[in-house]
């Protein structure tokens, strides 16, 4: 605090003496190199300067937590304010900087109403409205009325001062801007308390609605004071009550004018996507201004437009949109806050406009909290009778507490015509006592105080897709049977204002593809499942990282895949023997972790990216790739979580043993991969791998952007199966049998038709186990086209011109290399020579890829050689082996192996 | 039957309204909208439900219809449907969604509870085995329900379709989505409920108790209410 304070005293004093060593007047004609434009800058400045300052301030109130937690920000904001209003005071010899009514209104007030409207949870708010316009109304007169009375008593007493020079309407008046609940104050308060929801809407709610009664009364009674209680009739007070249901349902209805304007504006934006924010922003604030333009209560017209749009809006923008919405009203939001905060404190030193007096501070303390008490308990009892969750006792005592005062009140009483009002010094003396008491006092107390009444606290948890579904139903439930038994209560016309939102409103104002994927409980599904991936990625990179990828320092994907391949080929190289066996028996751990990490990379990297062109646009941001790449990520998750529990609910144990006996070698190989399997169910093995690999990704593209370019291709398919299929043996058919789940949400996601790997990678999780089913022939032949010409030299070079031209698609290529890592899979199974050659062909075909596809040198290079002195070495294999009808028999010989 | 239908709506029948607590008031009320639903019957039976013309635009209106013929919830010991409820049933029914009062105690409060997730467990559970089983959840065989099901054409062993029906009045919602979040939701339920399962296990559908703990994070007791049931809770005098 002290350093920050001297910072910002620093910038002060630059402020101050910039004014004094302004331009320089002695400056001799001629040309100027330089010259000094404070005066230009100066306002701007000053407002960006004290925005740091605030900023600043709340970085460092942040540093410590202990603080923040006892404290709320708008206490040591306030403190802070005082403290940089005395050093003002000091350096200036005059109050500088104030609260201006004028700002407060027109730039500071409405970020923080927008802010609250739009992110108000409008289901609660709307089940509670009745309660919530009780206190915001009858609360709020009850309490200026009781409060002005007392007041006025007070003085008639003659315990006041007798400079107080204020008759009942100038008391009535004070009380109209002294009651109302401030909704900046409550806001800051109690979202570092947290009550329970229906308490924190009905204080909050109350705060934001009783604008409208504030704004009457108060205009209403200024007028009287003006006026003078001489000259007030009769009619004049008809036309105060009157004008309460003018402002009110004029500021609500200004409101839902513009919520319906800019939903109607949204759904045309999608060519300017850019701009979409912007009329959010502009609208709501356009609406504060018209409703304040003809003295209606802005801050309902703006609520209600926050409220009103964001189902529409939400629906319409584009997800980034959404995202920039949301932190730029809460930036704003808490800026203003913060700002406001900080003025109050400095405003507070100006002591010129204070008149101090004991008996009128203390009463209206006194009063206020009294009778915000007094008021609460008898509104609660009444509403009791009609609510149906009634509050008790403890939450009648926290509403009392949290009736906080703050800057509308403040501003209000700035505003007062001293002229006219004659006691305004004491006023202002007196609202910024209550303020003050209420912010920190109460605001310093409310937390301890909720705490030891045991006050239901919220729990923070995100509804769960069962609960969702079952409010839904619940919904539904409700309302028929308030049908059924003929009763037209709350939850009818709630239905029936759904059904004629989803009839006509949704439809005018939401566009088509938006209005498809608007429904909860979809949103609910799809949050869930976001949520897991990213839960898979924590889980995963523990579990993970810990258990095999503990590599110090992670050697590049190329290096790897090297190692691998010429561990392979060295060992099959020297002998000359193909033998799968001899492969299978060389196999090291590391050449395990390989196939695994190949697998991973596979199953999660997405589609060879390519390089997007450097382009900048003003009006366009090109789609992130990044973010498409989370879309194919999250949607291969999906696939697999449903896979997985299909599998564990259809298949019993069918297949377990077959698959214990299949899984017995590699269990002994891999003991790493065992956690996998204890895992819950929503856990399977592969979707951590996948988004271990995604992690992983993102740290190997930083080494080598070149790769993520060029979009490597991991082929290590049939590890996968081995890893999936150790928790569900029966999952590799899944892919085929059940259509993947997971293809409505990336229709609804992805319009771009980006289907993971193709047919082949299907083919693969087909073969090892399902060598009977009927359509692998269609697969295998499809390998076979590709694999036979491997045996022949020329033909070899053939495939390498195709598969050169067929880079791109990465699932045609990982057919054949699969096999390097589907060896253990055929390792128990009945051997027969020519078996091994796909093995080997497909083994070749990898870094002949590799260098083809425009690897780095450090890679290709040693590839190359053994490739070459391979080739030959397979041919005769192939020659001696295979007569010239080489397809037939692959296709036989795939299949004996897959038995 | 006869005692429900024999008391004038001053004098309830006695045993089955004392743990209804409502008033005489409402139960008048109840009574004449039973008359009016019944066409001045003595007991109302399936299609007496179709006049009711705000109910046709509800989803769900199959199973809560259901729901009132559904012998589980009469509270009589036998299973099955009943081809007719008569007006203590009705009653009987309506009970479960009676409000929250004011002095119950933990004990009574946790009863209460239990009681209307019973309500709503048996609403799931369409076959009646005291699981809601994946199928309940969600509905394959049949066709996409038509935004409004005809009247006549309920099947008869009502399926549940749960998921469907709520999402039958999004038309652009397809059934393969409707049914990838019902099998979200069972997994969902699956690890809430069983926690650790192994690869071999099978969740075979949510029995009562995984139901409770579904619905820890939900205040049913403040929620399943209607509100005309609440006009005054001087219940205990009958």
């Amino acid at each position: 605090r002290e350093r920050r304070r001297g910072g910002a005293e620093r910038r002060e004093r630059r402020g101050h003496a910039a004014p004094g060593g302004l331009p320089g007047p002695a400056a001799p004609a001629g040309a100027e190199l330089l010259r000094w434009q404070w005066r230009e800058v100066q306002a701007p400045c000053l407002v960006a300067a004290w925005i740091l300052v605030a900023s600043l301030a709340k970085i460092v109130f942040h540093l410590s937590r202990k603080v923040t937690s006892v404290v709320p920000e708008s206490c040591l904001l306030i403190l802070l304010g005082l403290g940089l209003g005395g050093i003002v005071l000091a350096v200036a010899k005059k109050a500088e900087y104030q609260l201006e009514p004028n700002m407060f209104f027109l730039f500071l007030l409405p970020p923080i109403v927008l802010d609250s409207g739009y992110f108000m949870p409008s289901r609660l708010f709307f089940d509670n409205i009745g309660a919530i316009l009780t206190y915001a109304v009858v609360g709020t007169l009850w309490n200026s009325f009781a409060t002005g009375t007392a007041l006025w008593g007070l003085h008639r007493a003659g315990l006041m001062d007798p400079g107080v020079e204020a008759g009942l309407m100038d008391f009535l008046l004070f009380g109209s801007l002294i009651s109302a609940v401030d909704p900046v104050a409550v806001l800051a308060v109690f979202e570092e308390v947290h009550v329970n929801e229906t308490l924190f809407i009905i204080v909050f709610g109350e705060s934001l609605l009783n604008d409208a009664v504030t704004v009457v009364l108060y205009k209403v009674f200024n007028s009287f004071v003006e006026l003078g209680p001489a000259h007030i009739h009769a009619a004049d007070y008809v036309k105060g009550v009157a004008s309460f249901f003018l402002v009110s349902l004029g500021g609500t209805a200004v409101g839902l004018l513009f919520a319906f304007l800019l939903a109607l504006i949204t759904r045309f934006t999608k060519r300017v996507r850019i701009i979409e924010p912007l009329f959010v922003f502009l609208l709501a604030y356009v609406a504060y201004l018209a409703a304040e333009m003809v003295s209606l209560s802005a801050i309902l017209a703006v609520t209600f437009c926050g409220i009103c749009c964001k189902k529409y809006v939400e629906a319409n923008i584009s997800q980034k949109s959404r995202t920039t919405v949301k932190y730029t009203m809460k930036t704003l939001a808490s800026s203003s806050e913060t700002i406001i905060f900080m003025f109050l404190g400095i405003s507070a030193v100006d002591t010129s406009k204070w008149t101090w007096d004991t008996a009128l501070v203390l009463g209206t303390l006194f009063f206020i909290l009294l009778f915000r008490a007094v008021g609460v308990v008898l509104q609660t009892y009444v509403l009791n009778r009609f609510r149906l969750i009634p509050l008790d006792r403890i939450d009648q005592v926290v509403m009392s507490y949290g009736g906080l005062r703050g800057a509308v009140a403040f501003a209000l009483v700035i505003l007062l015509d001293r002229e006219k009002v004659k006691a305004k010094d004491y006023f202002v003396a007196t609202t910024i006592v209550v303020v003050f008491f209420t912010v920190i006092v109460q605001g310093l107390t409310i937390k301890p105080l909720v705490t030891w009444l045991k006050v239901k606290r919220s729990d923070h948890h995100k509804p769960t897709l069962n609960e969702e579904l079952h409010e839904h139903a619940f919904d539904h439930i409700l309302a028929a049977v308030e049908d059924i038994v003929g009763h037209h209560g709350y939850h009818y016309w709630r239905d029936k204002w759904e059904q004629f939102d989803k009839k006509y409103l949704s439809q005018l104002l939401m566009r088509k593809s938006a209005y498809r994927l608007r429904d909860e409980i979809w949103d609910v599904y799809y949050k869930l499942n976001i949520r897991d991936a990213i839960s898979f990625v924590d889980q995963g990179g523990h579990v993970h990282s810990a258990a095999k990828l503990a590599l110090p320092s992670m050697p590049s994907r190329t290096s790897m895949s090297e190692s691998s391949v010429t561990n392979l080929l060295r060992e099959s190289g020297s002998g000359a023997c193909l033998d799968l066996q001899v492969i299978d028996t060389v196999r090291s751990r590391r050449d395990k972790e390989d196939a695994a990490m190949h697998h991973v990379l596979r199953g999660s990297l997405y589609k060879p990216r390519r390089r997007y062109k450097a382009s900048y646009s003003r009006h366009f941001i090109s789609p992130d790739k990044q973010e498409r790449q989370d879309k194919e990520i999250f949607r291969q998750n999906m696939k697999r979580r449903l896979e997985t529990f299909k599998s564990t609910k259809h298949n019993v144990c069918s297949s377990k043993s077959k698959a214990r006996l299949k899984e017995k070698g590699r269990k002994k190989a891999s003991p790493s991969q065992a956690p996998h399997q204890t895992k819950p169910l929503h856990l399977p093995a592969a979707p951590v791998l996948v988004m271990v690999s995604s992690e992983e990704e993102e740290s190997d593209s930083s080494e080598t952007e070149k790769e993520d370019d060029e979009g490597i291709v991991f082929v290590a398919r049939a590890t996968d199966e081995v890893l999936q299929g150790k928790t569900t043996p029966e999952l590799c058919k899944l892919p085929l049998t059940v259509p993947p789940s997971a293809s409505p949400g990336s229709l609804d996601v992805c319009p771009s038709p980006c289907i993971i790997p193709p047919s082949p990678t299907l083919a693969e999780k087909e073969l090892p186990w399902k060598g009977d089913q009927a359509d692998l022939a269609v697969y295998v032949s499809s390998e076979t086209t590709k694999i036979v010409p491997v045996d022949m030299q020329k033909a070899w070079n053939q495939s390498i011109s195709s598969l050169e031209s067929i880079a791109s698609p990465p699932g045609i290529e990982s057919g054949p290399q699969h096999r390097r890592f589907a060896c253990p899979v055929l390792e128990e199974q009945p051997q027969s020579a020519s078996q091994a050659m796909p093995e080997q062909s497909s083994c070749f075909q990898f870094p002949s890829h590799l260098s083809k596809s425009g690897r780095s040198q450090s890679d290709s290079s040693p590839d190359g050689p053994e490739q070459q002195e391979l080739q030959p070495l397979m041919a005769t294999e192939e020659q001696g082996r295979v007569p010239p009808s080489a397809e037939p028999r692959w296709l036989m010989f795939n299949r004996a192996g897959h038995l | 039957l006869g005692r429900a239908q024999r008391g004038p709506p001053g004098s309830p029948p006695v045993t089955s309204l004392l743990s209804l607590a409502v008033t005489s008031e409402q139960i008048e009320h109840l009574h004449r909208r039973f008359k009016q639903l019944s066409q001045d019957q003595l007991t109302i039976r399936k299609e007496n439900f179709d006049s009711i013309p705000d109910l046709e635009f509800n989803p769900i209106r199959g199973k809560i219809v259901h729901a009132f013929f559904d012998k589980r919830n009469l509270r009589q010991e036998s299973d099955g449907l009943a081809e007719e409820i008569n007006f203590e049933d009705f009653l009987t029914i309506m009970s479960y969604f009676r409000p929250i009062e004011m002095n119950m105690d933990e004990e009574q409060l946790d009863r209460f509870r239990k009681e209307k997730l019973k309500f709503l467990f048996h609403m799931y559970d369409s076959d009646h085995d005291g699981k809601i089983t994946l199928q309940e959840y969600r509905n394959v065989k049949l066709g996409p329900p038509c935004p409004i099901p005809h009247p006549q054409a309920w099947p008869e062993p009502l399926p549940l379709q749960v998921v469907e029906e709520l999402l039958s009045g999004n038309p652009h919602l397809e059934k393969e989505s409707a049914r990838s979040i019902a099998d979200g939701a069972m997994m969902e339920a699956a690890s809430i409920c069983v926690g650790q399962m192994g690869p071999d296990q099978v969740y075979e559908g949510i029995t009562f108790e995984d139901f409770l703990k579904m619905w820890q994070g939900i205040d049913i007791e403040t929620k399943m209410h209607v509100r005309f049931l609440n006009v005054d809770t001087i219940a205990h005098c009958y």
